[in-house]
């Protein structure tokens, strides 16, 4: 046992926390040559450089509102496809579990194409509702499916107890279920948003590149600005995620039966 | 009774709304490549050594990939599962997680490029001479810059939809094979497939899908020739030629089509009855 946990703890270092300290360094040092025998110059200036980019601040909100918009209609889609999908057993509920995660299998690149005309027709290319829309394909079945897991791990009976005890839809969801589908939401916060900060192409199709998306801005900047810059940029990257998820997690103390940090506990 | 089954259906509702949009989406790629011309365009692009070589860099590159990630996830789950119940590991096995695909694919370059920290820290402990003596790994004609960033960023993902079926495997299984003289094989074979033949199968697909067809990591750190099918068929639609795009579109049907085939077959495989005995679903 404890032979695993040092080849655990190797191998994690190795792959997963090195590289991210040592893009942390990078991102507050100068480039570094250390062939030429200099030392490492440490700093903030590739942050103050980066955040002196009108640019970046404006694609930050651009896509933190779309990351917000995309996540509260895949919580609504998936809390309740969720709910449809447990309580009972019939045939075809694998085709239609495999429906629901089609989405996700058709390449998103044929999908932005295929509707770019229609957004046009709309009016909805080139602008922030149609980002949105685009960005609903990869994620909703992602939420489906961790809505559906969440729900079959709470049980029948915690559903069918509010029910007896006359309590309506509404109030069942939001005293019963949303309490315990909060893991659920967790990871449907951190996946959604993640994968909306990932698009490039997709936005840059259905938003024309008039959408100004962090990816946007990243995309273009990658073969000639400076190492360090675009550390901090990748930083930033990942910044964003924990920033909306400490956001969600405030809101979740909100609801009910939750354990609020200001009061006392046992 | 009827009016919980309307219920239902109400539920799912929003799910089909949503739905509406990648079945429009395909439906109009479909279309548009089509271009009022029958298969014309299908017939120029299965003609052109361009599509051809790009669509079996493609497979090759995606299927490498995705069969590496899963066999090393797989094996990181299986053996350090135990450990991963606690918070604090699991965060860091899922960093990766954290960063869009393209800013992994740009750490890649980071550390793995000629000129990155992998090449200068050898320079510095002198085991290499030059940075020209560092293999291409990044921006190479074999895919293996693609490769290997998604491999790193896929597996987190395998462990995540894996942890949750070994945590729910009875070890009690493994006691009935090791009394009946079964060897470590043996209890692979015939407690942990069965149970996670399924996930693994969806996670091929999720990952094999993505991979194929994402544009973002291959236009990062691939070469312009051989190239992947996504970043042909962005050429191809934003290319000089208006021409092009009804080829764009064809590109991408049958890159759809393709895996769509690969999921039916997949899902008819797995609802074999053999392996619902072996799972002991409940129809």
């Amino acid at each position: 046992m404890i032979r695993k946990k040092v080849l655990f703890l190797i191998l994690t270092l190795l792959f997963f926390i090195i590289p991210l300290t040592v893009l942390l360094l990078q991102s507050i040092s100068a480039p570094w040559r250390f062939h030429t025998g200099q030392g490492i110059d440490w700093g903030w200036q590739e942050y103050s450089t980066l955040f002196q980019n009108p640019q970046l601040w404006e694609a930050t909100f651009i896509s933190i509102g779309i990351g917000f918009a995309v996540l509260f209609i895949n919580v609504a889609i998936g809390l309740f496809t969720g709910k449809a999908l447990t309580p009972y057993a019939y045939r075809g509920k694998a085709w239609l579990e495999a429906l629901l995660l089609s989405p996700i299998l058709i390449p998103s690149l044929a999908i932005a194409m295929g509707l770019h005309l229609f957004m046009i027709r709309v009016g909805l290319a080139d602008t922030i509702w149609g980002v949105m829309l685009i960005h609903l394909v990869p994620t909703v079945p992602y939420s489906i499916k961790i809505f559906h897991n969440s729900y079959q791990q709470i049980g029948k009976a915690m559903m069918e107890q509010p029910h007896i005890l006359g309590a309506g839809f509404w109030t069942q969801v939001f005293t019963v279920e949303l309490p315990l589908l909060r893991p659920a939401i967790r990871s449907v916060t951190f996946l959604t948003i993640v994968i909306s900060l990932s698009q490039y192409a997709i936005t840059a199709i259905i938003g024309g590149g008039r959408v100004l998306t962090l990816p946007l801005v990243f995309f273009p900047f990658l073969n000639n600005a400076n190492t360090s810059i675009m550390a901090a940029f990748s930083i930033w990257f990942a910044l964003i995620p924990v920033f909306m998820y400490i956001i969600i997690e405030a809101l979740m103390m909100f609801l009910p039966y939750s354990r609020l940090p200001w009061r006392n506990h046992r | 009774m009827k009016l919980f089954k309307n219920r239902t259906f109400l539920l799912f509702l929003p799910a089909g709304i949503f739905l509406i949009i990648p079945f429009y989406g395909f439906i109009h790629a479909v279309i548009q490549s089509l271009g009022g011309e029958g298969l014309a365009h299908y017939e120029e692009i299965l003609n052109s050594e361009r599509f051809l070589s790009s669509m079996w860099f493609s497979i090759r590159t995606a299927g490498i990939a995705t069969i590496v990630s899963i066999i090393l996830g797989l094996g990181f789950t299986k053996w350090f599962h135990p450990l991963l119940t606690k918070t604090s590991p699991r965060l860091m096995v899922w960093i990766p997680m954290l960063f869009p695909h393209f800013v992994w694919g740009y750490m890649v370059i980071l550390i793995l490029s000629e000129t990155g920290w992998t090449a200068q820290a050898f320079i510095a402990a002198g085991w290499l001479e030059d940075t020209s003596n560092f293999p291409v790994w990044t921006r190479d004609p074999q895919g293996i810059g693609i490769i290997i960033t998604y491999v790193w960023k896929e597996i987190p993902l395998v462990i995540l939809l894996l942890l949750p079926v070994y945590a729910s495997i009875h070890p009690e299984y493994y006691a009935l094979v090791d009394s009946l003289g079964g060897n470590a094989w043996h209890r692979f074979t015939t407690v942990d497939l069965p149970n996670l033949l399924p996930v693994l199968v969806e996670s091929f697909l999720i990952i094999f899908s993505f991979t194929l067809a994402a544009y973002e990591v291959p236009a990062l750190i691939g070469t312009t020739f051989p190239e992947m099918i996504s970043v042909l068929g962005y050429e191809w639609f934003y290319g000089s030629s208006w021409e092009d795009r009804p080829l764009a579109f064809a590109a991408m049907v049958l890159t759809s089509l393709f895996l769509l085939v690969l999921t039916l077959m997949s899902y008819y495989g797995l609802s074999r009855p053999k392996w619902r005995a072996m799972r002991s679903d409940r129809p």
